[in-house]
């Protein structure tokens, strides 16, 4: 980081997508780098295909509040590119946003999903990542996402090597091929974005 | 060496009561309180150590399973949202007339911003008319080290605490701290001899013990003023007044900013009841007093009294502040610096965003069974004449059968209320009176109605949407399953007025058939629409034996 202020990250989606559990991989990940974390969520209706965010808060000084103030966040990660719209009030100038283009049309007044990757990716700072095709490339359902997630690290003050830790316990219990799989995808991300 | 974790504030709490010995967790599920039960529940089955958890009928049996567990002299958690308490209030009250024997904490987690709840209610008023102390931490560090002490404090006062936690800590995640040693659950005896009869609130006794408590009143503001604060350097005789999330949100501005703390004078609240001299006091060394807490203004009141001709006083009452909403950062530095930070997306951009955003409500799940029971409820209802039907009801899944294109309940006020309101409804001669139910919120306090609507002659048809699962809190087990129709019958229900249903498309003919001719009767009938969770199913939660078979 380039201050000792607070660097604060903003994950949005839709319930069930795993906005959480990608909320989850930087909050470990930013701690186990010796970093002051707090991290906010918000379900309860995650599963009924409402909207889920997350706010994180990562500080090399103490943090004690569990969300972003409006127009100070440091980077989102859009999970869904309306999400990332909707978010994106909570940014700084110049921050970046890494978004998927693949959205998640479950309302009728949805609008063109043209227009939002249109608008979405015309603003300064946007990387968009089309993450189904990626998902359907690698032929795993959760590698956009993970990609994602990868993209965003490259603005994250995080090693690679802490990366690896912090993917292998999450998912330790689903196998040596599940972690290869994320790390791969994750890998992928970010090589999208350091091209 | 201390070890630390990353906890939920919910976690906290739960993981500090086993840590302080703790023998039961008693609850029922409501957000955002319901994962204190679950990590409890976790800790718990992990370590076999002799401790239980137990989802109660509602909360007011839960707040008893609690009080029980005290009287046998073991330490244990009620967990609740606010709205719960309502629920429990009556135990609640009382058991500061009777007191406690083993440590009870009363686990409330308020919701201000209504992110899922009906009401932005503060739990202080509640504990405040009870004369029960409160703690309200504002980290989950806190929350973990104010557990431990309220069991301490519990026992000591012999009074129940409450812990107060609001959505942002309960549902915050941080780096927290736990002590070395985990305590093993032990009884501190049974009420002695000269005790026993102050859990008997006759009158005669009640009278004594409730005046034995106010005179406690003195002792509890002691034991309270530890967490209170006070720091009265501020050069410009600026004071902050502040509890909770008010705390954390203020600490993260004066941080983010490089603002000296010492620009304040601070009055920092961690426990209540409040010591009114700390009120009085703090106003002499203030001329403009902002008030940061979350819900009501509770000290805000407290204090304009003695502000009066001395200072200023800001916040939800003057209208610096919105009287309703959570707290957040934005709001502390607008009010503390008057201005807004400009961000990213400016007017134009916000205009462009704006045209293109539309709110993403949650809605029944793709392929819900709820949503057949309420095809089949609406269009029975319009096939037999009803033009614009009206349906009462209730808290749950179910709840967003409000939306299109179902528009199929027309109240929702708190749990077991639609049944109740649709006998009152038919007693005022609405027929048919149709009202909506899940199978929890049945056991939960929509079970009464059935003795009085067995008895009626009305057309009264009460309808119970039964997932053998509580839907909208992340799937918990009901305390029981299928026994509906056995109860209805029990209380006076004739075979023909019990009815089972399966709610799935190639059935809602079928059912739309039958509920005309329930519907048409002039007799009070129970319906049970009969289909497992479609999300419970996903997660295989029906495997375990003791749960539901459909």
């Amino acid at each position: 980081m380039k201050n000792d202020n607070t660097f604060g990250l903003v994950v949005a989606g839709v319930g069930g997508q795993g906005a959480v559990t990608i909320a989850q991989l930087v909050l470990g990940a930013a701690w186990m780098s010796g970093l002051h974390v707090l991290q906010s969520e918000v379900h309860g209706m995650s599963q009924r295909g409402g909207e889920v965010s997350a706010h994180i808060m990562i500080s090399k000084k103490k943090v004690t509040s569990p969300t972003i103030e409006k127009g100070t966040g440091d980077l989102l990660i859009g999970l869904e590119p309306l999400e990332a719209l909707r978010h994106l009030v909570y940014l700084k100038k110049g921050a970046p946003v890494v978004s998927t283009t693949t959205a998640i049309v479950n309302m009728d007044s949805y609008p063109e999903v043209d227009r939002v990757n249109k608008l979405l990716s015309g603003i300064d700072g946007v990387k968009m990542i089309d993450s189904e095709s990626l998902s359907k490339e690698m032929r795993f359902p959760q590698a956009g996402t993970i990609a994602l997630l990868g993209a965003a690290a490259t603005y994250l003050p995080i090693t690679d090597k802490i990366w690896e830790k912090v993917i292998q316990e999450r998912f330790a219990s689903k196998g040596e091929k599940v972690i290869e799989k994320n790390m791969r995808a994750f890998m992928t991300g970010k090589e999208l974005i350091l091209q | 060496m201390k070890k630390s974790k990353l906890l939920l504030g919910d976690e906290a709490l739960a993981l500090a009561a086993c840590d302080a010995g703790v023998k039961a967790f008693y609850g029922y599920p409501g957000t955002p309180s319901t994962e204190i039960f679950e990590a409890g529940e976790k800790y718990i089955e992990k370590t076999n150590d002799g401790r239980v958890a137990e989802w109660a009928a509602n909360e007011k049996v839960a707040y008893e399973f609690a009080l029980g567990t005290s009287y046998a002299g073991f330490r244990t958690v009620v967990t609740m949202k606010h709205v719960g308490l309502n629920v429990a209030f009556d135990a609640f009250v009382n058991s500061a007339i009777t007191g406690v024997q083993g440590g009870l904490v009363v686990a409330v987690a308020d919701d201000p911003s209504m992110h899922s709840s009906q009401n932005e209610q503060d739990t202080r008023v509640l504990a405040d008319f009870a004369h029960i102390p409160l703690l309200e931490p504002a980290t989950p560090q806190e929350v973990y080290d104010f557990t431990i002490q309220a069991f301490e404090l519990s026992e000591r006062l012999k009074l129940p605490v409450v812990l107060r936690l609001v959505t942002r800590l309960a549902h915050s995640r941080g780096e927290v701290y736990t002590a070395e040693k985990r305590l093993a659950p032990t009884s501190v005896g049974i009420p002695s001899e000269e005790e026993k009869n102050n859990w008997v609130l006759i009158p005669a006794i009640a009278r004594g013990r409730y005046r034995d408590l106010r005179d406690k009143l003195p002792n509890i503001i002691d034991a309270a003023a530890k967490y209170n604060s006070f720091s009265a350097n501020g050069r410009l005789k600026e004071g902050v007044l502040m509890a909770g999330m008010g705390i954390a949100y203020f600490e993260q501005y004066l941080s983010d900013n490089d603002i000296d703390p010492k620009k304040y004078n601070q009055l920092k609240i961690g426990a209540y009841p409040v010591d009114v001299q700390l009120l009085k006091d703090f106003v002499e060394k203030c001329d403009t007093i902002y008030v940061f807490e979350e819900d009501y203004p509770y000290l805000e009141d407290m204090i304009i009294p003695y502000a009066e001709g001395k200072c200023k006083v800001h916040g939800r009452r003057d209208g610096i502040l919105a009287i309703d909403g959570e707290l957040n950062l934005s709001t502390v530095r607008t009010v503390l610096a008057g201005k807004k930070v400009e961000g990213k997306v400016d007017d134009d951009l916000l205009a462009q965003i704006s045209d293109l955003i539309e709110i993403r409500p949650p809605k029944l799940c793709d392929g819900c069974g709820h949503s057949d029971a309420y095809e089949a409820i609406t269009k029975a209802l319009k096939n037999i004449g009803v033009d614009d039907p009206r349906i009462f009801g209730d808290i749950g899944c179910y709840t967003l059968g409000v939306q299109p294109p179902f528009n199929a309940i027309n109240t929702c006020v708190e749990m077991g209320a639609s049944l109740s309101m649709a006998f009152g409804a038919a007693m005022a001669g609405m027929s048919p009176a149709v009202g909506v139910i899940g199978d929890s919120t049945f056991f939960h306090s929509g079970m009464p109605t059935l003795l009085s609507a067995a008895k009626s002659n009305l057309n009264l048809n009460l309808i119970i949407m039964d997932n053998a699962i509580v839907g909208m809190t992340g799937q918990q087990v009901p305390v029981a399953a299928d026994i509906a129709p056995t109860l209805a019958k029990a209380t006076g229900f004739e075979e023909d007025q019990v009815h089972v249903f399966i709610p799935l498309p190639k059935k809602t003919n079928e059912n739309i058939e039958k509920l005309e001719k329930i519907f048409k009767e002039d007799k009070p009938s129970l319906i049970v629409f009969k289909r497992k969770c479609i999300q419970a199913m996903r997660r295989k939660l029906y495997t375990k034996p003791e749960k539901a078979e459909v």
